[in-house]
């Protein structure tokens, strides 16, 4: 039997921002479907590489980062260094054949839950069309 | 050359506790303080290996000794990036700077064969890019990962990589963590050992390409660390041991250090 491909992807989430809307999205009942396992930190500063890439290894398809806009961090600049390090580890997973798109940042404050939403729903879409990453990763 | 070298330490130790550069003896060639009053005709310059390591080790044991260095060009912008993050006391170090020869700026495929603080010898050409780059950088996507794979499956997982680079100095291995790396697989799992090492690289390397000479498995580590400098340089305008006055970029704000392309993401 042929299941189809349901993408599963970790999206860690910044403590102010982010998970604020991800629970108002819950509260206001926006659909979503359930590929989305959520992992709240306190700062998207603190998303090292080496989490991120633990989390490809450990079977994940895609990897979403999402905090607070930039100005609107907590710590004032911790998703400053957020967003020098993913564009540099989205350059490295290419530079070692892993497509770039699996691995995507955004900035959701708490009051943005429908863009919430979106950008989830949006990056589900993005990974079922890459297709598993296992495939890239063992075989 | 040498003999130059060997003028300039003499006149250094009148004033220095000592200068670390390498020791020719019947037993082989290895790093060595050489003192006041000391044979210097057994200094030698060649093979290259990372003095820094060496002066670090001796300005955290002894906090008021100084010394001087004979270095390279790739040692002295080591140096910068270690300084930078103390490991070494730019107060307590005079570098006796020495260009390298053509041949060996061609070898390590250096863009920069010659320290900032030249003291003997005349800067050589440059050597070459190294060609694996470009034909990396051309490959799609799955080629890559292949060619990757096929190199990482080589690996024994020495740590000879991490051992020898002078800027591999953490106290906690992020290679030997266990919450990242899990142990006693060979080869190392992908993607997360030689990639953590290359993004940890990224604002660290200054391409002295030690790494790769000691790789006991042939694997082109440099290949992947200078594509993340050259990420460094169009990224972050950052080029690592180039200038002193730069701090890590990784480790500071957007305000102090921006992002140069790619900013639509910020908005």
């Amino acid at each position: 039997m042929v299941t189809e491909f349901e993408p599963r992807i970790v999206a860690f989430m910044c403590n102010w921002c982010t998970y604020a809307a991800a629970d108002t999205a819950g509260v206001s009942r926006m659909q979503q479907p359930p590929n989305v396992l959520p992992i709240r930190v306190m700062c998207s500063g603190r998303v090292s590489p080496e989490m991120v890439l633990r989390t490809f290894r450990a079977g994940a398809d895609g990897v979403l980062v999402m905090g607070c806009h930039i100005g609107d961090c907590h710590y004032s600049s911790g998703n400053h260094r957020t967003a020098k390090r993913v564009p540099l580890l989205r350059n490295l997973l290419s530079y070692a054949g892993i497509n770039p798109d699996r691995l995507r940042l955004a900035w959701v404050s708490g009051a943005e839950a429908p863009r919430f939403v979106e950008v989830t729903n949006e990056f589900i879409e993005t990974i079922r069309a890459l297709g598993p990453l296992s495939q890239e990763v063992t075989e | 050359m040498i003999e130059e070298i060997r003028k300039v330490v003499a006149e250094r130790l009148e004033e220095l506790d000592g200068v670390v550069v390498l020791r020719k003896s019947s037993e082989g060639v290895a790093p060595h303080l050489f003192r006041k009053g000391d044979d210097l005709s057994e200094l030698e310059i060649v093979p290259r290996y990372p003095l820094m390591t060496v002066v670090s080790k001796l300005h955290k044991a002894f906090p008021d000794i100084r010394l001087g260095v004979v270095a390279r060009g790739c040692d002295e912008r080591a140096f910068v990036e270690m300084a930078k993050r103390n490991q070494i006391d730019p107060e307590r170090l005079s570098i006796i700077g020495f260009a390298c020869t053509a041949e060996e700026a061609q070898e390590c495929y250096c863009d920069e064969p010659y320290p900032q603080h030249l003291v003997v010898g005349t800067p050589p050409p440059p050597g070459p890019p190294n060609p694996l780059v470009a034909k990396c950088d051309a490959l799609p996507l799955d080629e890559r990962r292949a060619f990757w794979k096929h190199q990482f499956l080589k690996c024994l997982k020495c740590y000879g990589c991490r051992n020898i680079c002078p800027e591999c100095f953490c106290e906690a291995c992020a290679m030997e963590d266990a919450a990242w790396v899990e142990p006693g697989l060979l080869a190392p799992p992908f993607p997360v050992f030689h990639l953590i090492r290359a993004m940890h690289m990224a604002s660290r390397c200054v391409a002295c390409r030690q790494c790769e000479l000691t790789c006991p498995a042939h694997i082109p580590l440099t290949v992947l660390y200078d594509l993340m400098r050259r990420d460094m340089e169009t990224l972050l305008g950052y080029v690592p041991g180039a200038d002193m006055a730069a701090p890590p970029p990784l480790s500071v704000t957007l305000d102090e250090t921006p992002l140069l392309v790619g900013t639509s993401h910020l908005e």
